[in-house]
């Protein structure tokens, strides 16, 4: 039995509603990663995680445990999990990952930081006042939640007196550069990813990296937010030899990951067929979106070798 | 036998949102989808278009399981928003069935 | 025999669709000693520039008075080679044309020896028949300058307009009470969103400020008489008097439009109240101004059902064409309805969409306004019956869908209903007007000559010749003016001169002749005393049904003398030797 559409929602919407997060996530763990920059706290620029980042390793864990329920006599329970969760926040209990995973996720963010100090870009952070965009709410079409939200998280900036936001992954890009405005009267933020960024700013790289690396893009850059050229470019500029696999740039083929909240064991069975693919151009793979990066490697079964496309930059130009 | 409703025909056409008129039933959608769902987005949005409520809520499994990935979009010759569409059927299907 | 005639005869090989299956030296042989002839020779191809010149040298330098080509089909080629006659200063009634290839070569391909020897004795006959012609020049007819135009429809109208203004007079006959015919009766139509009353009272206003058109409502054609260039009509007048006019005419146009099809009782539920053609749920929208209402309730279902009347497979004498305007008309009116009623639902059950051109736009329109196209097969066509709450229920297999069997509401079902040719049998009879299969008019040419019939002078356009629409009915009246002012601003026009005349010495007036012609060519005069029979060299066609019957043998089909016929059987007959 698949788990009951309707009761996952829920619980995903009543999180956002009543906890601001889909997942609950401490204020502690999501801006522990900035620790030692030195980051301003707000500033009319700021670097905006939009937490996808941070979330990723509660959403890995909770959807092993989800994919453990899925087809299980537990998937009767769900429902009754989400009256239970608007008192007591059972996600907590679902998801809680290991320590070196989390880490590993917020090494991306400072890897990120870094680049954009490096092209002098002058931007701060707003710390535990940051929210997360909504993403996967506006996806599962909980409209009403995701308005309200917005209009916090809008808020928030306005408190700020932000004006530029940059942010680090395709779905949060989306979410505040195309939706927002759709859903917020006199919406005036300008949204650009920090690869765009860094490729406006003409950063050189220090070092060469001569490897050769396939290249996997994100559906929402893709196809969604029209950003194709620069992760190529930022490559390319530093010596990367990069590989298109069948199904790239704008017809890129979909991780699987979307379906994770829903259905655990379909987002597997896409993340294997899009691994397949890759292997055949290059070990070494690149991915953009954090989504991608953990559906793929669940997938991936020491076959090919991850990274985010970071975690390259940041060799090459820091 | 699957009657016409036309109060959800409003209830879509109210919305805006949805919109496959343009749909020229060439089924590359559905070719190129990732999920290899059949029925997306073609034949559902027929549905849609039709009235046919109980065609499209029999089918909310696979509402929910399209990626939101666009594949289908960029492929498609007559330009629809299908990736839209299928958040309004959530939409829809979030208020009206799960009651959110 | 007149003079002896020094003839040329060429023999074409046609690149070997003759030399093939006929011996074409041999056929040479054959005739080279014929009476008369001075010149033979074969060629690869006669119709070749350079035989051609090489003819022209032969008739000026050998002082030819005749010239015989044995080649294809006069249909193909007598007009070329009665050319290279005149370039050579000959008169091109010298010349004969010889069909070894149609009906000689191509006939017999697995008989070479008879094939050859049919050719010897077809040339032998071609070259006999020469030996007696004379040199005749082309009738010459001064043209009436008026035209008739039957039918004062929207082609008829814009016709007449085109020809007053080219200082053409027109005669613009309507059987009906009152010009203007279908498009009168309409309301707003794409794209400029003027109503067919609006546009048809400007055509009406237009055509009365002319006074070079005269216009008679009420009024049929009943006779006609003459050719081209020179018609006599005769028109019958309604009213209480019943009086007839006659009048001359160089050219007819036919614009006579078409019916409405008309379902029967039952097909796809007609007569069914709420059922109802296209053009009648028209009368109700252009009636209704804001919201739809019909028998005082709102109307908010609507399901159109297309190609009814058109596009038939089954059925006796099925109307196979598709009605090419109601797409688009059905498709219109959908828009128009929405803006009526903004909130309606318009179900349309069609076959295939077919708003070619820019009417594809208003078809995007209809969708974006919400109208749903549901496809059906013809095998499977939608079924009509009353339904619950005083509504009509419509059942359809939406190929769409893959065969899903949906079931729609409607207040009204409209029946897209297409054109028919319009029933004018009378009109058929008078101008010997050419019928299709399909009950239309036929031109001679569908590409290059889409107005003209085989009548020569008589002309068709608008939807009398196919269904149109008013925009491509009012191009083909416009085409159909072109035609007629050619030939009639010209002042002339020349008649082949191959028609029959009597001898009005031997003629006795027994009238046989006149029983016998077909054209009413024959007429009477006076000669030398006493009244004689005479062909009118306008009317008479060529056909030679007067020549044999005459117990004179007064009547000789000038290039087909009885001196030539008789020289050509013996010719053929022939021993071939």
């Amino acid at each position: 039995m698949p788990l009951p559409t309707g009761d996952t929602i829920g619980i995903l919407a009543d999180n956002l509603r009543m906890r601001n997060s889909v997942l609950p996530i401490s204020a502690k763990s999501a801006t522990s990663w900035a620790r030692g920059l030195h980051l301003p706290r707000g500033a009319k620029t700021v670097l905006y995680t939009g937490m996808m980042y941070q979330l990723i390793p509660y959403i890995a864990a909770m959807s092993k445990a989800q994919a453990g329920i899925e087809d299980s006599f537990l998937a009767n329970f769900v429902k009754l999990g989400r009256q239970v969760n608007k008192v007591i926040n059972i996600s907590a209990f679902m998801a809680m990952p290991p320590k070196s995973m989390r880490e590993t996720y917020n090494r991306l963010l400072v890897n990120i930081a870094l680049l954009l100090q490096r092209a002098g870009v002058q931007f701060g952070y707003l710390y535990e006042d940051e929210l997360y965009s909504g993403a996967l709410v506006y996806d599962l079409g909980a409209d009403d939640v995701l308005k309200a939200h917005a209009r916090k998280v809008y808020g928030t900036f306005q408190k700020y007196g932000v004006k530029n936001v940059i942010t680090v992954d395709p779905h949060t890009t989306n979410m505040l550069r195309s939706v927002y405005p759709t859903l917020l009267d006199g919406y005036d933020l300008n949204v650009k990813s920090y690869l765009e960024v860094l490729v406006e700013r003409n950063i050189e790289p220090k070092n060469r990296l001569d490897r050769e690396v396939v290249i996997h893009d994100s559906c929402v850059y893709a196809r969604y937010e029209n950003v194709l050229n620069e992760q190529r470019t930022l490559l390319k500029n530093a010596g990367v030899t990069v590989k298109e696999p069948a199904y790239s740039g704008k017809f890129t083929l979909c991780c699987g990951g979307p379906a994770e909240s829903l259905y655990p064991k379909k987002a597997r069975a896409r993340a294997e067929a899009r691994v397949k693919q890759l292997k055949e151009v290059a070990r070494n793979c690149v991915t953009m979106c954090p989504i991608c990066y953990v559906n793929l490697q669940k997938a991936a079964g020491g076959e090919i070798e991850l990274a985010d496309i970071s975690s390259y930059l940041v060799q090459a130009y820091c | 036998m699957a009657l016409v409703n036309p109060g959800f025909v409003d209830a879509v056409k109210q919305s805006e949102a949805f919109n496959a008129s343009a749909c020229m039933n060439c089924g590359v959608c559905s070719a190129v989808c990732p999920m290899g769902i059949e029925l997306l987005p073609r034949k559902l949005f027929r549905y849609v278009l039709l009235g046919l409520e109980e065609k499209v809520l029999e089918n909310t499994e696979t509402i929910y399981s399209c990626l939101l990935c666009k594949m289908c979009e960029a492929n498609c010759p007559a330009r629809v928003h299908i990736a839209e569409n299928v958040r309004f059927l959530r939409s829809y299907i979030n208020k009206k069935v799960f009651k959110l | 025999m007149s003079d002896q005639k020094r003839i040329g005869v060429y023999i074409c090989h046609c690149g070997g669709n003759i030399s093939d299956y006929v011996d074409v030296e041999g056929v040479l042989r054959a005739v080279q000693d014929e009476p008369g002839v001075v010149v033979a020779k074969t060629a690869m191809f006669t119709c070749s520039d350079a035989t051609q010149q090489e003819m022209v040298r032969d008739i000026r330098e050998q002082n030819l008075t005749g010239l015989v080509v044995a080649s294809c089909s006069p249909k193909l080629h007598l007009f070329t080679f009665r050319e290279v006659a005149r370039r050579a200063g000959l008169n091109p009634y010298q010349y004969t044309q010889v069909n070894i290839r149609e009906q000689c070569s191509w006939a017999h391909t697995g008989d070479r020896a008879g094939a050859t020897e049919k050719a010897i004795r077809l040339v032998r006959g071609g070259i006999a028949r020469t030996n007696f012609t004379e040199p005749l020049e082309p009738i010459t007819i001064d043209t009436v300058p008026k035209v008739l135009v039957v039918g004062a429809g929207i082609a008829g109208l814009r016709a007449a307009t085109g020809l007053a203004d080219l200082g053409l007079s027109v005669l613009l006959v309507e059987k009906s009470a009152s010009a203007g015919g279908k498009v009168a009766g309409l309301g707003k139509m794409y794209p400029h969103e003027k109503t067919g009353r609006e546009i048809i009272a400007r055509l009406v206003d237009e055509v009365k400020r002319r006074e070079n058109i005269t216009l008679f409502t009420n009024a049929e054609l009943v006779e006609k008489s003459g050719s081209i260039g020179n018609f006599r009509v005769k028109i019958r007048l309604g009213g209480k008097q019943r009086e007839e006019i006659e009048e001359n005419a160089g050219c007819i146009i036919v614009a006579t439009g078409f019916d409405t099809y008309r379902p029967r009782e039952g097909e796809y539920g007609y007569g069914i109240d709420g059922v109802l053609t296209l053009a009648e749920y028209k009368e109700l929208l252009d009636r209704c101004g804001g919201g739809l209402v019909r028998n005082g309730k709102p109307v908010k279902d609507i399901v159109y059902i297309y190609c009814v009347g058109s596009r038939q497979q089954a059925g006796e004498k099925p109307n196979r064409y598709c009605s090419r305007y109601c797409c688009n008309a059905a498709v219109h009116a959908s828009i128009q309805s929405s803006e009526a009623s903004p909130g309606i639902h318009q179900f349309h059950l069609f076959r295939d969409m077919r708003t070619y051109g820019k009417f594809e736009t208003l078809y995007g329109r209809a969708r974006d306004q919400g109208a749903v196209f549901v496809r059906y097969s013809e095998s499977e066509p939608p079924a009509v019956e009353k339904g619950a709450d005083g509504k009509l229920k419509v059942t359809v297999k939406d190929l769409l869908t893959f065969g899903e069997q949906i079931e729609i509401p409607a207040d009204v079902v409209v029946l897209v209903t297409g054109m028919v040719p319009a029933r004018n049998e009378a009109l058929v009879d008078v101008l010997k007007l050419p019928v299709g299969r399909d009950g239309f008019f036929n031109e001679i040419h569908p590409k290059l000559r889409p107005v003209e019939t085989v009548v020569d002078g008589v002309f068709i356009c608008g939807a009398c010749q196919g269904p149109k629409n008013s925009a491509e009915s009012v191009a083909s009246a416009l085409a159909a003016v072109t035609q007629s002012a050619s030939i009639l601003k010209k002042g002339y026009v020349e008649l082949e001169p191959l028609i029959a005349s009597v001898d009005p010495g031997l003629c006795e007036l027994c009238d046989v002749c006149a029983g016998a012609c077909p054209y009413s060519a024959i007429e009477r005069d006076h000669y030398q005393g006493k009244e004689v029979a005479r062909v009118n060299e306008a009317v008479c066609k060529g056909c030679g049904g007067c020549a044999p019957v005459c117990p004179r043998n007064a009547i000789n089909l000038k290039g087909y003398t009885d001196a030539q016929m008789e020289s050509m059987i013996d010719a053929m007959l022939k021993e071939i030797g």
